[in-house]
């Protein structure tokens, strides 16, 4: 026997003890509550009901990066009904008139919004004074109905925003039932799309709860003194990449087009997002109250799919703009070295049984590497395609992010495809497709699909020495007990190419611009240079789409501009002057900023 | 085999019985519908889960000792294989995978598991030849607690787990292992909460040190513990401040769910209301209507005797723990007379189950203990509660009938 062990009747004794104590326990608290707090808990079970009523906290403000406001709140009111204080019908049609709803659906809403029998089930939201004061001055006609001051949303207009901000909405019955733990409940407003979603457990902040005792008659008489008010906690603020005044002008100038598109503007040493742009667009205010059926009609007939997220949704072949994939890939696997030439351009070119065309009939001559990215040369690439063959080809493409996600913070965001041999196989059978189909890989057509997003993050990485930051929208997180959070850049992957690989693109991607064939000739300005890429996408559904895709200044890149305009052509005759003009926006704006901000060394110049 | 059915514990089994015909009549009234003079079908249900239950005990009498002994562990590996599958596969309530539905039965494998753990806990503890006090020994039966404990936080289902963990302390404690060591085992839990604030920690560590210093462990172990404390001391308030308020509260909510005001923690309002407003003679059987009560959420399963203190007063509810009392009575005799270690432990764990989840239920309908979701034994409305309490019955009337037996 040592003090580490006891003898059984000891056990017993002390096993015996401790239950008895925990029945006295029990016993003492039964007596505490039925006989010594009898009185009490008999006058509440008989006169008094409690009602439980939300105090919505704030939703967290949403800014750029400049701390400047793209998302607020507008005060409102939400009018709600508590179940249990019955609303006998003749309240519910008095309701209905004041609410301007029928009654029918004023008994949806209470059903599909039920929580519990005393927490009031939001009927109608948005609401303003005038209604809430008949309320107030009326009370007695309205048992049952309660009303709360809920804020609604209201977006910056004008600026595109619908492509990342998202909205907010009623929690849907799937959403609350996989998302319990997160606190929401039927009738809650949560974040739905875009960085309302993905951000909402830091935006909505914590409910808080006000217990209110209501007398037989239905009238609120004051606070239930046995329970203490829980206040909310405000949500907290959050803070963009996005530029508001680049964001605004990338809006601006796709508005007078008149052409659908999208727009990527992002920081290749960070991932941080400039502009996202979606065209067109449409209000996203639309959803912080009932849509009008006549609107929403119009927004979902729209045969140009506003609602289509293009540039992280919109699914395109990306044209020449991927031929630096197939340059990139047989620089690295010794296919080519920078001065190898092939078999020069006349314009078209047989393979096998079929001839392949160049964009330019008149044909290119005899080019090497940099000429043939410069003049973005198709014969050339046919050949250099042929020698890597479909797989390798693949290997590089998926390699520099291609058919799989980017990863950035909002969701809905699509993979595209990087077609390889199953890829084929499955499509066409395991002997019905021959190995030309990589002539058109090369040259960024055929069954090959990216989004624009894609295209943007494999430039940041040619413009940032390889690598490749995950492109992201949220800056800081401004808590509400005042703490900031800063995101800081993480690092995606490294593309699948050497310095020299690098440095032999980045020539060539400044010829496009520099160069005296260059198909972006026009971009040439005196401030800084820009290296760059034009593209067409074949459209089998119409005129060709428009590609162009940008980084500047080219020899210390602080901005990589992606422009897709649908059905508008060659890439070189409208996406590259919209690209150029976006980066002469931000640089120019940039510029000022940095001077100001302690004289850096930029590109300080005559205006 | 057949059984003397003379020399079994005919009073501890009509003790459960009663309790659980109290019960039914408790879910007739939770369900009683004063527009239409009639209840719900709960009620018919539980007297047919009671059938099941009776025919569970007498199974389980019927079954010799050796049988539990021999299919311990293959029962204990079953009920974890349950406790996976269940997370995968199971079907759930409020967001919470528990049960298995095969029709209109479901199985719910925590269940299960506090039965197959207890049997394995017993013949572990009751053959190991590793001494009483050996490390070793505690951290076998630790870590064959911890894996179903693992399982069923998961699911999530924090009440349930501290059953199991009960179970495991108690059945140390009556190994024979010091209640003073035990407290030393679980000392970092205590050091966590006491660092809440300087003072408390300071003082609590003091006790500890005098504590260490009386029992004298191995050196070792007694290094360990202390290391341990002040880890958990100086971490956690350091962890903690770095929370968000809204995460704080979330962690406070799951640990004390009384505090989240639109679920349990209103539930405990009505409770005490319903309980308080009953007094000393109750408003009657079916006359509870109190509106509170009516609209008291889990009033017939988990908020039972919400229902009993409403509508028989302190009278009603003296009466049910005094009836509990004579069953916990009867179980230290059985578990401290028998001579067979196997059917101590087993006596001795069916016994914690039954007092721990007694004492949970009962202090949280009048805010005492929190919100668990632990059912009352024999009275709460469910299938598989009765016939876990009418199992462990079974356990004790077993042990009791071969007492001689070693």
């Amino acid at each position: 026997m040592t003090a580490l062990t006891t003898h059984k009747d000891t056990r017993v004794k002390i096993a015996g003890a401790l239950v008895i104590l925990l029945l006295l326990i029990i016993a003492a608290g039964l007596f505490y509550h039925q006989v010594l707090r009898h009185d009490k808990y008999l006058e509440e079970s008989e006169n008094n009901r409690i009602r439980i009523s939300p105090i919505i906290p704030k939703r967290g403000l949403i800014y750029d990066r400049h701390r400047e406001v793209i998302a607020d709140n507008r005060v409102s009111f939400t009018v709600s009904i508590v179940p249990f204080e019955r609303v006998p019908d003749i309240t519910t049609d008095r309701l209905a008139q004041l609410l301007d709803m029928d009654t029918a659906m004023i008994n949806k809403r209470a059903r599909s919004n039920f929580v519990s029998n005393y927490i009031p089930s939001p009927i109608k939201r948005g609401l303003g004074m005038d209604v809430i004061s008949i309320l107030e001055e009326q009370q007695q006609y309205y048992p049952g109905v309660a009303y709360s001051v809920e804020s609604v949303r209201r977006y910056e207009q004008g600026i595109s925003a619908e492509a990342f901000i998202g909205h907010v909405g009623e929690v849907s019955p799937e959403d609350i039932k996989s998302e319990r733990r997160k606190g929401y409940r039927a009738g809650s407003m949560v974040g739905k799309e875009g960085i309302e979603k993905a951000y909402d457990q830091s935006l909505r902040g914590l409910e808080g709860t006000d217990y209110l005792e209501i007398s037989a008659k239905g009238q609120i008489t004051g606070s239930y003194a046995a329970k203490e008010k829980i206040p909310a906690v405000p949500g907290s603020d959050i803070v963009l990449t996005i530029d508001k005044r680049l964001q605004r002008y990338i809006a601006e100038s796709f508005d007078s087009l008149e052409y659908s598109g999208a727009v990527v503007a992002m920081d290749p040493r960070n991932g941080e997002i400039l502009g996202l742009g979606s065209f067109p667009g449409f209000d996203p205010n639309i959803f912080s109250g009932v849509i009008p059926p006549a609107i929403w009609q119009t927004i979902i007939s729209d045969t140009n799919h506003p609602l289509l997220n293009r540039p992280i949704a919109g699914l395109y072949p990306p044209g020449s703009t991927a031929k630096l994939i197939a340059a990139g890939a047989a620089l690295e696997m010794g296919i080519i070295t920078e001065h190898t030439t092939f078999k020069p351009c006349l314009g078209k070119m047989r393979f096998g049984d079929r001839l392949f065309g160049c964009w330019d009939l008149g044909g290119h001559g005899k080019l090497d590497v940099y000429g043939a990215i410069e003049q973005s040369c198709d014969i050339y690439f046919y050949q250099v395609g042929q020698l890597l063959g479909v797989d390798s080809w693949g290997e590089y493409a998926s390699a520099c992010g291609f058919g799989r996600e980017t990863g950035i913070d909002i969701p809905g965001e699509l993979k595209g495809i990087v077609p390889g041999s199953d890829y084929y196989d499955k499509l066409y059978g395991p002997r019905g497709w021959t190995h030309f189909l990589v002539l058109n890989l090369a040259i960024g057509q055929g069954e090959y699909t990216i989004t624009p997003l894609q295209l943007a993050q494999f430039y940041c990485g040619l413009a940032n020495n390889g690598v490749v930051y995950r492109p992201h929208l949220l800056k800081e997180v401004l808590r509400p007990d005042g703490i900031v959070e800063q995101i800081d850049p993480v690092v995606a992957f490294t593309l699948p190419f050497s310095r020299h690989t690098l440095e032999v693109l980045h020539t060539s991607l400044e010829l496009v611009v520099q160069g005296e064939h260059g198909t972006a000739r026009s971009l040439r300005n005196k401030q800084y240079t820009i290296a760059g890429k034009t593209g067409t996408a074949q459209n089998p559904h119409g005129n060709e789409h428009s590609w162009f895709v940008a980084y500047a200044p080219s020899d210390n890149p602080r901005i990589v501009v992606v422009t897709l305009v649908e059905n508008a052509g060659h890439g070189s005759e409208v996406a590259a002057p919209i690209t150029g003009r976006i980066i002469k926006e931000y640089l120019g704006d940039l510029r000022t900023v940095e001077t100001h901000a302690g004289g850096e060394n930029t590109v300080a110049d005559e205006s | 085999m057949s059984l003397d059915y003379r020399h079994l514990d005919w009073k501890l089994i009509t003790a459960a019985l009663v309790l659980s015909l109290i019960g039914i009549l408790l879910i007739y009234s939770a369900q009683y519908d004063s527009l239409r003079g009639e209840s719900h079908q709960f009620y018919l249900k539980q007297g047919i889960w009671l059938l099941g239950a009776l025919f569970v005990f007498a199974v389980v009498i019927h079954l010799p000792l050796r049988v539990y002994d021999f299919l311990a562990y293959l029962f204990y590996a079953g009920a974890l294989v349950m406790l996976a599958l269940v997370l995968v596969v199971g079907h759930s309530k409020y967001g919470a995978a528990r049960w298995f539905a095969f029709g209109p039965v479901h199985i719910t494998p925590s269940e299960v598991a506090k039965l197959a753990l207890l049997i394995a806990l017993s013949r572990f503890l009751a053959y190991t030849k590793l001494a009483k006090e050996s490390i070793r020994r505690l951290f076998f039966s630790a870590v064959m607690t911890v894996i179903p404990v693992m399982l069923i936080i998961r699911q999530p289902d924090l009440g349930t787990s501290m059953v199991f963990v009960a179970m495991l302390f108690s059945l140390w404690f009556w190994s024979g292992i010091s209640p003073l060591y035990l407290l030393l085992i679980v000392s970092p839990l205590i050091s966590l909460l006491a660092a809440f604030h300087w003072i408390t920690w300071v003082v609590y560590l003091a006790i500890l040190i005098g504590l260490l210093l009386l029992i004298k462990p191995r050196a070792i172990f007694g290094i360990v513990t202390l290391v341990a404390n002040l880890a958990f001391g100086i971490i956690t308030p350091f962890f903690w401040n770095r929370l968000a308020d809204y995460q704080k509260l979330r962690i406070i909510t799951f640990l004390d769910p009384g505090r989240d005001p639109r679920g349990a923690g209103y539930q405990i309002i009505q409770s005490k209301i319903a309980i308080g407003s009953g007094g000393i003679l109750g408003k009657g059987y079916l006359g509870g209507s109190q509106s509170q009560l009516h609209f008291l959420p889990e009033r017939h399963t988990d908020f039972i005797f919400s229902v009993l203190g409403e509508e028989f007063g302190l009278w009603g509810t003296l009466f049910v723990v005094a009836i509990f009392g004579f069953i916990f009575y009867r179980g230290i005799m059985i578990a401290s007379r028998c001579r067979s270690r196997f059917a101590s432990y087993m006596a001795w764990g069916a016994l914690t189950i039954l007092v721990f989840q007694f004492f949970v239920n009962v202090g949280m309908t009048f805010g005492l203990t929190p919100v668990t979701g632990l059912p009352l034994p024999f009275l709460s409305y469910g299938g598989t509660s009765l016939m876990l309490s009418w199992t462990l019955v079974g356990f004790l009337v077993l042990a009791d009938y071969y007492w001689t037996e070693y």
